[in-house]
């Protein structure tokens, strides 16, 4: 059996089964037929890191400048160390690895407000109806995951999930492929001010038993578990038994793992620390580069704070100022995180992903000094980034006032399908709905220009 | 040529599942219990099986509370349960856990899981705003309102959101006939129908123009203007259609079977449905909520899953859901009586304990099935046997400290939060799994400064501490030690383990106790 059969599909119920076999005849594509037809190397682990947006951040102040037309507002395009692809002024780290980026311009969606745009970018599917669909962490680490890894598949760094919480959950695959939260930032207040001498501290929900519990004690109460897990499968040799003891075991084994100490940033150098800068996004992308050193295939990480609340990017005031605070934060934590991968050898299997909900108005709103930008979803921008990325490259383009797309208009859709073909996952691939319905992990079309 | 063999073959299976939901001679319920333990062990004859032994009585104690209450019972009741040598005390634990008041609110909660399914983007459903619609259905399940009372209600309500039970249920749909018309068809109707909404697909029974004839029977609620997505009201116009999507044609309301609804009767669209729904001539209602209510108490439905009734999905058991259905219909759809018809049965007295190797078909019931808890159970259970009573069973109190307990319940709620679907699987991943061991609820459960039943169990100082082993055996299993745990335990205990302090040891057993699969999981 190949490695995309074999691994942990949702079990087949025998009704799926019967199903399954009265219909393959009719549709084959029921059964993954091929699995490894997209990926060059399949031995080789692939990764990828979201960087997620929170709030939606202005494309024509990051990656889709217009300086001849009044919408452009105050930021000077720069050039990349790709020829001919220019971004904001604010992003000059991220400049020298433009040979990586994929800017797609001309994203064009249909949801402006902030929990259904953050459904539909998260899921690839409209808010609404009666299937729970999984977010993108849990789709793609389902299938990105080695089996008997130490550690959890997805791990989320600093989400703000209050805009709608089911855009950040497993839905119909069940919560084996739920994230393990690092640091959620779910707050409407103003995160803490760190002071100007530390760092923004991230810790696991739960990963250790609190101090008043001794190590020997841990120790000795997992054999008085294990003991009453041994006598119950023993009379009770079904599946739903022996899965929980495996996961308890899983969960053990991380708590214990040196892998585990991924988590442990004091184990950095300060000026590696520093570099990625100091806040919860710059310390988030630091472990997200930690966590796929040690082999997790999905991680997320936040940015819509700072230490002013978390909806950074959600711009409607006070746009230029606060865009300028946020791509610095931006530039400096995603540079150092190519930076890292690249001299580990480890950037060309990671996959890089840099979106929000939507985008913001060309035009400036509000003009004056509190001038800012409103939701936008007919003509934004997204970036892929890294492995199996074509880099280097603007694909497709917005008209001369950044009001619509111009050239290669891209749906949701599309761009996931894309992001699973960079990854080496085929976006056919289906899993079973809770409603017993087949569903392919991206519905749309790979856009062969991007993919390397 | 194959779309052509499937459409002949639910020609074929339609004429079955049309046939009306018919009178059988059932005198009262404990024939109606034979009757079905009959009919599965004909069919244990035909495959050959041996039924597995009976489940012992702290088992059997165990699993009726669970299924019938939601949560475990307390350590009292099992000393009392397994004490008790008088004759049918089964039979009596049913009856007595089908009076209890818990049987009603964990009716509600199973009830609330499947009408207002935590879906996308659904804000009404966060920071438990149900309480209203939770009072509604609890009271009649107080009350045992006949089921098709109950559900000629929700489909014929109208009013407020925060006066009127019911009509959340619409909100949170939106009051889209589309969305109505699926989610309603799935519930009451145990049918899929919604997968022909925007087009006719070759394998499905259900055409576009069944989706939306059915659809149009809520077309006439007044929709809300686009500004106000989540309208709080709900009211029946006396205009208004569904059309195809992408066209112009108007679709009349028009009945599953077929049957199309007399024009211009005068009669409210939304009544004539739920005339139609709840009728025992129908021949979906009574089989699909007798099929819910047997997967709740044996893991699987006789049609599993229990929403995907078709020719594409039949029943392992036909002629068992067809007389089980026809009981339920001629005795007023009356859903306390179903379930003790059910607890009743030898099948659900069965062990579930399965040797390595061994090969059990789960969907013969020779076995019973290992489910698993809901999260609101694991909470509730979890708070029973860490004796924190208060948080037990949801009736929707509403003080500070009943709002209190219902954060920390929320935040609990959330980390291990599910789609309701397949009980026998266990869902949980290494978080949830994190959380059990290290979280803050079991944390304080278990600290000997903090934790209530740990103190009890301390400050009676005339217990041994093998009594005190006992006590948590019982509050967390429900059941005594065997001999070799006894005396693994006992010895911990006594030598107060890595701590050398037997209250630390004993609050070490607890935390292991609370986290074995024996606590975590229905057997």
């Amino acid at each position: 059996m190949n490695r995309s059969q074999s691994k942990n599909r949702i079990p087949l119920t025998r009704r799926d089964m019967l199903r399954n076999a009265a219909l393959a005849a009719g549709v084959s594509s029921w059964m993954p037929a091929f699995a490894n037809a997209f990926a060059d190397d399949p031995k080789r682990q692939r990764h990828c890191i979201l960087l997620w947006m929170t709030g939606g951040p202005s494309q024509i102040d990051t990656f889709d400048l217009k300086p001849e037309h009044a919408n452009g507002g105050e930021f000077k395009p720069i050039d990349t160390n790709a020829p001919g692809l220019q971004i904001s002024e604010h992003l000059p780290k991220l400049a020298k690895h433009g040979d990586q980026l994929a800017v797609i311009r001309s994203m064009s969606t249909k949801e402006g407000d902030h929990g259904r745009g953050t459904y539909l970018m998260r899921t690839g599917h409209q808010p609404g109806g009666l299937i729970q669909y999984p977010t993108l962490g849990s789709l793609l680490s389902k299938e990105l995951a080695p089996p008997q890894a130490e550690m959890p598949d997805y791990i989320s760094i600093s989400p703000y999930r209050v805009f709608n919480r089911s855009a950040f959950q497993p839905g119909f695959l069940g919560p084996r492929h739920a994230a393990l939260t690092v640091g959620a930032a779910d707050s409407f207040q103003p995160q803490q001010q760190q002071d100007a001498d530390s760092y923004a501290e991230l810790g696991v929900d739960d990963l250790f038993a609190p101090d008043s519990v001794t190590e020997e004690q841990v120790s000795a109460r997992l054999s008085l578990l294990t003991s009453l897990q041994d006598g119950f499968v023993s009379r009770h040799s079904t599946a739903s038994a022996i899965s929980h003891r495996t996961v308890y075991e899983r969960a053990v084994r991380m708590m214990k793992s040196e892998a585990a100490q991924a988590f442990d940033l004091e184990k950095e150098e300060d000026a590696v620390r520093d570099a990625y800068g100091r806040g919860r996004f710059g310390q988030g992308c630091l472990m997200a580069r930690r966590l796929v050193e040690s082999g997790v295939p999905f991680v997320e990480v936040s940015l819509g704070g700072l230490g002013g609340g978390a909806l950074g990017w959600d711009t409607h005031q006070n746009n230029f100022a606060r865009v300028k605070e946020l791509s610095a934060e931006l530039d400096a934590g995603w540079s150092t995180l190519m930076s890292e991968l690249k001299e580990r050898g480890l950037l060309e299997t990671t996959t890089i992903v840099w979106m929000g909900e939507f985008g913001r108005t060309p035009q400036i709103r509000r003009p004056g000094a509190a001038a800012g930008r409103d939701h936008y979803p007919a003509a934004w921008t997204t970036v892929l980034a890294g492995g199996g990325i074509k880099g280097g490259q603007a694909f497709g383009k917005t008209s001369a006032d950044g009001a619509s797309v111009a050239e290669g208009k891209v749906d949701v859709p599309d761009m996931l399908a894309t992001l699973c073909k960079a990854l080496g996952i085929d976006p056919g691939q289906q899993n079973i709905s809770e409603l017993g319905r087949p569903i392919s992990i991206a519905e749309g079309k790979v856009i062969e220009d991007i993919v390397a | 040529m194959f779309p052509r063999l499937v459409a002949v073959a639910s020609l074929v299976l339609s004429a079955f599942l049309f046939q009306p939901v018919t009178a059988q001679d059932a005198d009262d319920w404990r024939a109606t219990s034979s009757r079905v333990d009959e009919l599965l062990a004909a069919k244990w004859k035909v495959a050959v099986v041996e039924p597995g032994k009976p489940a012992t009585d702290a088992q059997f104690l165990r699993r009726a509370y669970l299924d019938l209450t939601g949560v475990i019972p307390s350590p009292g009741e099992v000393r009392a349960f397994l004490a008790d040598d008088k004759p049918n005390k089964r039979a009596r634990l049913i009856e007595k856990l089908l009076d209890k008041p818990n049987h009603a609110t964990h009716l509600a909660n199973a009830w609330r899981d499947v009408m207002l399914p935590r879906t996308n983007n659904n804000n009404q459903l966060q920071f438990g705003r149900t309480a209203v619609f939770d009072r509604w259905l609890r009271g009649h399940f107080v009350d045992n309102t006949p089921y098709d009372k109950i559900v000629r209600e929700l489909l014929t309500t109208g009013g407020q959101v925060n006066q009127t039970g019911p009509v959340l249920y619409y909100t949170t749909l939106e009051l889209k006939p589309e969305k109505l018309a699926a989610s309603t068809s799935e519930i009451f109707l145990g049918v899929q129908i919604q997968c022909a909404q925007c087009h006719d697909h070759p394998f499905d029974k259900w055409k576009q123009k069944d989706f939306w004839g059915y659809a149009a029977f809520f077309a006439r609620l007044q929709q809300p203007a686009a500004q106000q997505r989540a309208a709080f009201r709900v009211v029946e116009g006396t205009a208004g259609e569904v059309k195809l999507p992408d066209s112009d044609e108007v679709v009349p309301p028009k009945f599953l079977d077929a049957k199309e609804i007399a024009a211009d009767s005068g009669i409210a669209r939304r009544v004539q449905l739920a005339d139609w729904i709840t009728s025992p001539e129908n021949p979906y209602f009574a089989r699909a909520t007798v099929n819910r209510a047997w997967s709740m108490l044996f893991g699987y439905g006789l049609v599993d899953p229990v929403d995907d009734f078709g020719d594409h999905n039949p029943p392992s058991h036909p002629k068992l859901l067809d007389e089980l259905a026809a009981d339920f219909a001629e005795h007023d759809f009356n859903l306390r009586r179903l379930f003790r018809v059910l607890a009743n049965t030898r099948a659900y007295s069965l062990t579930s304990e399965v040797i390595a190797g061994e090969s059990v078909d789960p969907r013969l019931f020779s076995r019973m099935s290992i489910k698993s808890l809901s999260p609101e159970q694991v909470y509730d259970c979890l708070s029973e046997a860490v004796r924190l009573r208060e948080a037990v069973g949801n009736t929707g109190a509403t003080s500070a400290f009943g709002r209190q307990l219902d954060q920390r319940k929320q935040a609990f709620l959330a980390k291990f939060e599910a789609p309701a679907q397949r009980r026998t699987e266990f869902q949980s991943g290494i978080p949830q799994a994190l959380t059990m061991m290290n979280g803050q609820f079991l944390v304080t459960a278990t600290d000997v400064s903090r934790s209530d039943i740990l103190a009890a169990l301390i400050d009676a100082s005339f217990f041994t501490n093998e009594e005190r082993v006992e006590v948590l055996f019982l509050s967390a299993l429900a059941r005594f030690p065997e001999k070799a745990e006894r005396e693994k335990f006992v010895a911990y205990v006594k030598t107060g383990g890595p701590t050398k302090d037997s209250k630390q040891a004993l609050s070490d057993v607890l935390w292991a106790l609370l986290n074995s699969s024996e606590f975590m999981l229905n057997h």
